[in-house]
């Protein structure tokens, strides 16, 4: 049982009673049984010390797992000096000019140095606040944009995005205008073989990272130096290098997308969902409630489209205020309001091919209706179907270890809370539940990373200041109607359970490991949208087909003959180029001048309702960005000012009547706008010397510290311990070149 | 006419292959492997074993992902120790239910497939453990069919007469055994058949006799403690290059294959 929330602690604590009675009641029984197993010993007769297939294969179960533990452990001890001698040669002494002997770097995805620093002044944050006053407190200038995949491949490669080419979660097709994943791209096997209703692919899956650049990891790897690298945003499909790696956000569900939940419900008559969710029926037969998990389309079906379904039946017990559930072989007894632990599911898809996924189940209600909760699939870490991890083990190995664990990118399902399908308490249980595991992970690496780097990502922070942050505001719009007495000091508690986990941290360490702190952004609230094509519209750059007013999402009434610029994406603004995009018409000799044209007119852009300013700063990319990478940019960044974003349409490339427009959404706060505004935070056990500190430091930073030469491509500078540390152990860094 | 009898020799070669001692051990394997893999699906803890498995496996792999960190792969073949400690004590409730019965079936199986009978016209022993002051008086009446073919032998330092017997004939003989005008009756059985033997007559000795005999027990004031017939031990022919097999291990092998298999289909943690 993982850790979700009350009930189900009640009902573990419930099983340990129940085993305790079971224990007093079996000691007459334990007493017989001995006296029979020890008459057994007596009478060892060849013939009666077989008891049976199942005692067999515990026997002989427990001798392989010795047998085969003591085979590894032997050839690890046996060629371990060879392998050291090996590596003294080639790599000469890994550690001998590294100044610590380990580096564990958390990253708190989304820390607010402004909410830290308040914090600490109030005294709620005491482990934090020790690295304040012994180490490094300071504000780590994040990427253009300020987005999380883009900062943390900064973080991992030591450039800028125009070397590493992520510019947000999602790049444009430019023969199409339609949307891609932009940190991978899953290809099916080109070949086929055509047996019957079945198309079976012939080879293999290919999964290629669109991220460019080399993790520092892999430069410490090349030096002999093991890492530990968990959840780190955009490192799926994990590449080789010397360690082991947990692939994070980016990594996507069992239909492939960045996450589906489904709401299996006997209410058919509610609003389709806006993204991320499906509405499935569940309907009374015999009895019983059946209903089904949605899964991917079937890869062997000739007919495209045909999906893949596990059903499962509900068997509401209102007397108790639970339901039971059957899924395959799984039987589940929930009571209203509690989350299973993750089910394994399997999606046959014929000739015995089989998709392994896991979900997580939440009975929301069984009267007078019917509805359960369903998590996205996630790709199941034990029997993983896409790699998801280096080497393909380590998935499955910390899936023995602790039980299956969310593998999907973006794990805490903020869509459901957004279309009120989970709700504030549900939603937390969520992501304290993914927490926890991630906790339990960063906990084995560094019992097995004594020496070396161990960096783990924890997305929780992220996550619930984007749907909390409505309850930090006085006026927040998406929370007007909830009484201030009703508002959870949920952040709060967030940033205090942060601080106790970096507490456990440093009863793990020593004065021989650095520790850092970083997130790869900050946060604002987010309480205006704005509709930035409905803008481009508005104002002559963007045209629609005629008779239209506005269009559906992806642009899908935008007559391309007629525009100049549109934007998808959070933060993005694309010319429609000639010779670029299929439909072009903006000559590239003219491109500059309507670049500069549409800077003016958006800087300093004033929301006509509430009179502020809703755009702070407008980046032209040929400036902050250069790379092999560069072109693939928008060719502007929308910098919005505090308290605004691009909405929710614009974002999907759709254009509505009105600009500005209140965010209602429980997704309240924000730090797609002006990077300026929201910096990330660095904390650190030593002192560095420098005042100023950016993210795409980070890795220069590392491989300084670990005594490397540092790669001349890199964009960020390595920062320099303070002499206390520095003079005595410091080596000399080959500089830069 | 024509086709009968050759469908006719079919079913006799069927019905014995059905009735010889390899059949009966495939059959029974199969049976038993399932009937103990459901038993020990319903009283064990399945979760834990599950995930006392898991735990294993983890260790395992530890040992190959941190292979060039000395710490975690001594510190992980530690845990595997103590995971196989744990897993073997879930695996023992369940063992103390599937004990009793499957000792029981094996011991009486034992009788039918560990022996066979005594082959006619071939020598035997018989042997005759008695009270110290019975020995000297101590004579065997053989029934019709049933000759000794050398003087007895008396071991005095076991307290043990021993008789070279051998039979012209197939049958069920009691062999009576007198001294100090007491008797007892030791059945012994010349056959080819698969029939149920009992090598030893015992008096007293409540486990060994529930192990090892298959008749009552002699009585408590007898001065005859054992009678014992050296029964051949039965190997089973395979039919695969002659090899043979004591029946025991190739009722371990194929209940462990039937287990397997069953505990795959039906989704049991062993």
């Amino acid at each position: 049982m993982r850790k979700l929330g009350g009930a189900a602690i009640a009902v573990r604590l419930g099983k340990v009673d129940v085993n305790r009675r079971w224990g007093k009641s079996c000691r007459g029984v334990r007493t017989l049984s001995a006296f029979l197993l020890l008459a057994f010993v007596l009478f060892p007769a060849a013939a009666h010390a077989y008891a049976g297939p199942g005692a067999g294969f515990a026997v002989l179960s427990s001798f392989w797992a010795i047998f085969v533990a003591f085979l590894y452990s032997f050839y690890a001890l046996a060629t371990w000096p060879v392998r050291q001698l090996f590596r003294f040669f080639r790599r000469r002494n890994a550690y001998g000019k590294a100044v610590f002997n380990r580096a564990v770097i958390l990253g708190f995805d989304g820390m607010d140095p402004e909410l830290a620093d308040r914090f600490m002044k109030e005294g709620r944050l005491p482990n934090l606040a020790k690295l304040r006053d012994k180490g490094t407190f300071a504000k780590l200038r994040t990427t253009f944009p300020a987005i999380s995949p883009v900062a943390w491949s900064t973080f991992m490669t030591g450039v800028n995005p125009g070397k590493h080419n992520i510019y947000d979660f999602l790049a444009r097709d430019t023969q199409n205008y339609l949307p891609f994943l932009s940190s991978a791209e899953i290809k099916g096997p080109k070949r086929t073989i055509n047996i019957g209703k079945y198309s079976i692919p012939f080879g293999k899956t290919e999964i290629k990272a669109m991220r460019k650049g080399t993790p520092f990891w892999h430069w410490l790897g090349k030096a002999g130096i093991f890492s530990s690298v968990i959840r780190v945003p955009v490192t799926f499909p994990p590449e080789k290098f010397q360690g082991v790696l947990l692939s994070g956000m980016c990594v996507p569900d069992l239909k492939g997308s960045q996450g589906t939940f489904c709401l299996c419900t006997t209410r058919m008559a509610g609003d389709k969902f806006r993204e991320g969710g499906v509405r499935v029926p569940v309907e009374r037969k015999n009895g019983a409630f059946h209903s089904y998990v949605p899964g991917p389309d079937n890869p062997i079906a000739k007919e495209a489209g045909h999906e893949m379904r596990v059903d499962y039946e509900i068997r509401p017990e209102p007397a108790l205020n639970q339901a039971k559930l059957v899924v395959g072989k799984e039987k589940l007894t929930l009571k209203v309001g509690e989350y299973s632990e993750w089910i394994p599911i399997e999606f046959k898809a014929g000739l015995g091919f089989n998709a392994h996924g896991i979900c997580r189940f939440y009975l929301k209600e069984i009267s007078p209706e019917v509805e359960v909760y369903v998590t996205p699939v996630n790709i199941d870490p034990g029997h993983p179907d896409l790699p998801i991890s280096h080497p393909v083990t380590y998935s499955i190995y910390l899936a023995k270890l602790y039980g299956a664990f969310a593998t999907l990118g973006l794990a805490e399902d903020t869509w459901a809370l957004n279309e009120h399908v989970l709700d504030d308490d549900a939603f937390l249980a969520q992501a304290y539940g993914n927490h926890h595991d991630r906790e339990q992970m960063l906990f084995d690496a560094l019992e097995k990373t004594q020496q070396g780097l161990c960096t783990c990502v924890f997305d929780t922070t992220d996550r619930i200041q984007h749907m909390f942050w409505r309850y930090l505001d006085d006026d927040h719009p998406a929370a007007r109607e909830v009484p201030k007495a009703e508002r959870k000091e949920v952040i709060q508690d967030l940033y205090q359970r942060m601080d106790k986990l970096i507490g456990r941290v440093m009863e793990k360490i020593d004065d021989d490991t650095l520790l850092m702190v970083i997130s790869d952004h900050g946060f604002k609230s987010f309480q205006r949208c704005m509709n930035l094509n409905a803008w481009l519209h508005q104002n002559g750059y963007l045209t629609l087909k005629d008779g239209k007013t506005e269009s559906g999402d992806w642009f899908e009434d935008v007559d391309w003959s007629k525009t100049r610029a549109y934007t998808m994406g959070l933060n993005g603004l694309y010319l429609n180029l000639k010779g670029r995009e299929k439909h072009g018409i903006v000559d590239p000799a003219d491109a500059q001048a309507l670049q500069d044209e549409i800077k003016q007119k958006l800087d300093g852009l004033v929301d006509p309702n509430s009179g502020k300013v809703g755009i702070s700063g407008v980046f032209a990319t040929n400036v902050v960005y250069r790379g092999p990478y560069a072109e693939n940019a928008p060719d502007l960044l929308v910098g919005y000012a505090g308290g605004y974003r691009a909405s929710w349409d614009s974002v999907m490339g759709k254009v509505t009547g009105q600009i500005f427009e209140d965010n209602m959404k429980a997704w309240s706060g924000d730090h797609c706008i002006d990077p300026r505004l929201v910096p990330g935070v660095l904390f650190s056990s030593h002192k560095f010397v420098e005042e100023k500190h950016a993210i795409v430091d980070v890795a220069p930073t590392i491989l300084k510290l670990f005594g490397l030469a540092l790669p001349s491509y890199f964009d960020g500078k390595a920062w320099t311990l303070a002499p206390k540390v520095s003079a005595v152990q410091a080596p000399a860094v080959t500089p830069a070149t | 006419m024509a086709t009968a009898i050759p469908a006719a020799s079919l079913a006799a070669i069927g019905l014995s292959w059905l009735v010889s001692p390899l059949s009966i051990v495939i059959i029974l394997s199969v049976v038993i492997g399932l009937g103990m893999i459901v038993l020990f699906g319903y009283t064990s803890d399945q979760k834990a074993i599950g995930v006392a498995k898991d735990q294993l496996k983890a260790h395992l792999l530890a040992v190959r992902l941190y292979r060039d960190q000395l710490h975690v792969v001594m510190g992980s073949y530690g845990k595997v120790l103590r995971g196989t400690g744990r897993y073997l004590k879930l695996a023992f409730k369940p063992l103390l239910y599937v004990i009793i019965p499957i000792t029981l079936l094996i011991v009486q199986l034992d009788r039918y497939l560990g022996l066979t009978g005594i082959p006619t016209n071939t020598p035997f022993l018989l042997t005759a453990r008695v009270n110290p002051d019975a020995l000297d008086g101590v004579s065997i009446d053989l029934p019709e069919g049933l000759t000794a073919s050398a003087p007895p032998v008396h071991v005095a330092a076991d307290n043990e007469v021993v008789w070279r017997l051998v039979a012209n004939r197939e049958g069920a003989y009691d062999v009576k055994v007198s001294t100090g005008g007491q008797s007892a009756v030791k059945t012994v059985r010349v056959t080819s058949q698969l029939v149920g033997l009992s090598p030893e007559r015992l008096r007293g000795h409540f486990w060994e006799r529930l192990f090892s005999s298959g008749e009552s027990a002699l009585p408590a004031d007898s001065k005859v403690e054992s009678i014992a017939v050296d029964y051949p031990e039965r190997n089973i022919p395979l039919g695969v290059a002659g090899y043979e097999m004591n029946w025991i291990w190739l009722f371990f092998i194929l209940s462990m294959i039937a287990g397997f298999i069953f505990k795959e289909l039906l989704g049991i943690e062993v």
